[in-house]
């Protein structure tokens, strides 16, 4: 099955001439980009706005997912604390995982009855984005049996964790660039005794968070088969005013 | 209107198909049984392939039966619970 994921250019199966809207929110606090996911989720969900891309830097955090255990941090909890780093429960799936300065975080705020209603497929396409990107810098990197995200022969360097209610999409993948190795030692990602690894930790010349972005947005559209179009998050937001 | 579990009757939910996929878990009932339910709001989440996703109410309707709990497995189209009209 996985290699029909592989066999065509643009895996979605989108309505034609379906347009993505963009919005680079920079470096941004958990809680707020969380807040605006969700606003967005509620409008998509409702019709009022198309089908919405984020790409995000976090402050360092750790996010617990619905199905998260116990084993997760390899390190008490007062010592998180104590290292500045916050905790949030989330709606994703998935176990703990880390977000921090230098990974690039996307998040498909997508209508997926208009993409297949394939949850799968949702994951798939997140990932195929990435493992394009990689090869943008002449990263190898692939998918692992059994193992959502991406793994190099190094590590596992993309981690996906997705909800869907409505079946509109919230949270997504992140791709390490360039993550503080000692902040990720604190937990088995995704509740895995494996190692993250960054891209700049194999990479000779280290590539750019912006430059990884615009890399992943045209990969991640062109993966769906629509073309995107740059938005800013108040256009989104205020369609609610109107 | 021609809907599964006319008035009187009892509506099963199922499992819905979600993609490339054969099964779920169980994550959480959002409501408890007895809940007055109306179409569409948000009643069992269950999580596969690292995503929950969230299972409406297929009816407007009373929440009577749980078939399944919380960590169990089930496989697309088998029966969560029912809803009563």
């Amino acid at each position: 099955m996985e290699s029909t994921y592989e066999s065509v250019r643009s895996l979605g199966r989108s309505t034609p001439r379906a347009v993505l809207a963009y919005v680079r929110l920079g470096r941004m606090a958990y809680d707020e980009a969380l807040d605006i996911q969700r606003r967005t989720h509620a409008m998509r969900a409702a019709g009022l706005v198309g089908d919405v891309l984020f790409t995000v830097e976090h402050d360092p955090v750790f996010t617990r997912g619905r199905s998260a255990k116990d084993g997760g941090f390899r390190v008490g909890l007062d010592d998180v604390a104590r290292a500045g780093i916050a905790v949030r429960d989330v709606e994703r799936g998935g176990d703990v995982t880390y977000h921090g300065p230098g990974q690039m975080v996307a998040y498909p705020i997508l209508d997926l009855r208009q993409h297949g209603r394939d949850v799968k497929a949702h994951v798939r396409w997140l990932e195929e984005a990435a493992i394009r990107t990689l090869g943008r810098y002449g990263l190898t990197a692939g998918r692992r049996d059994g193992l959502p995200g991406v793994w190099t022969d190094r590590g596992k360097i993309a981690s996906v964790g997705v909800s869907v209610r409505s079946w509109v999409s919230m949270h997504g993948l992140a791709l390490n660039v360039a993550v503080d190795a000692a902040h990720f030692a604190m937990i088995n990602p995704c509740g895995l005794p494996v190692k993250a690894v960054s891209m700049n930790d194999i990479l000779e010349t280290p590539a750019a968070l912006s430059d990884v972005e615009a890399k992943f947005v045209d990969a991640y559209a062109q993966v769906l088969g629509v073309r995107w179009e740059k938005a800013d998050v108040a256009e989104i937001l205020e369609a609610v005013h109107e | 209107m021609g809907k599964d579990g006319a008035m009187g009757g009892k509506t099963e939910v199922r499992l819905p198909d979600l993609g490339d996929i054969e099964s779920a878990v169980v994550v959480e009932w959002l409501r408890p049984v007895g809940s007055r339910l109306h179409e569409g709001d948000d009643l069992v989440e269950v999580e596969t392939e690292k995503t929950t996703f969230v299972v409406p109410s297929p009816v407007a309707g009373v929440l009577s039966v749980v078939r399944v709990r919380n960590g169990e497995h089930v496989r697309v189209g088998e029966v969560l619970g029912s809803i009563d009209a």
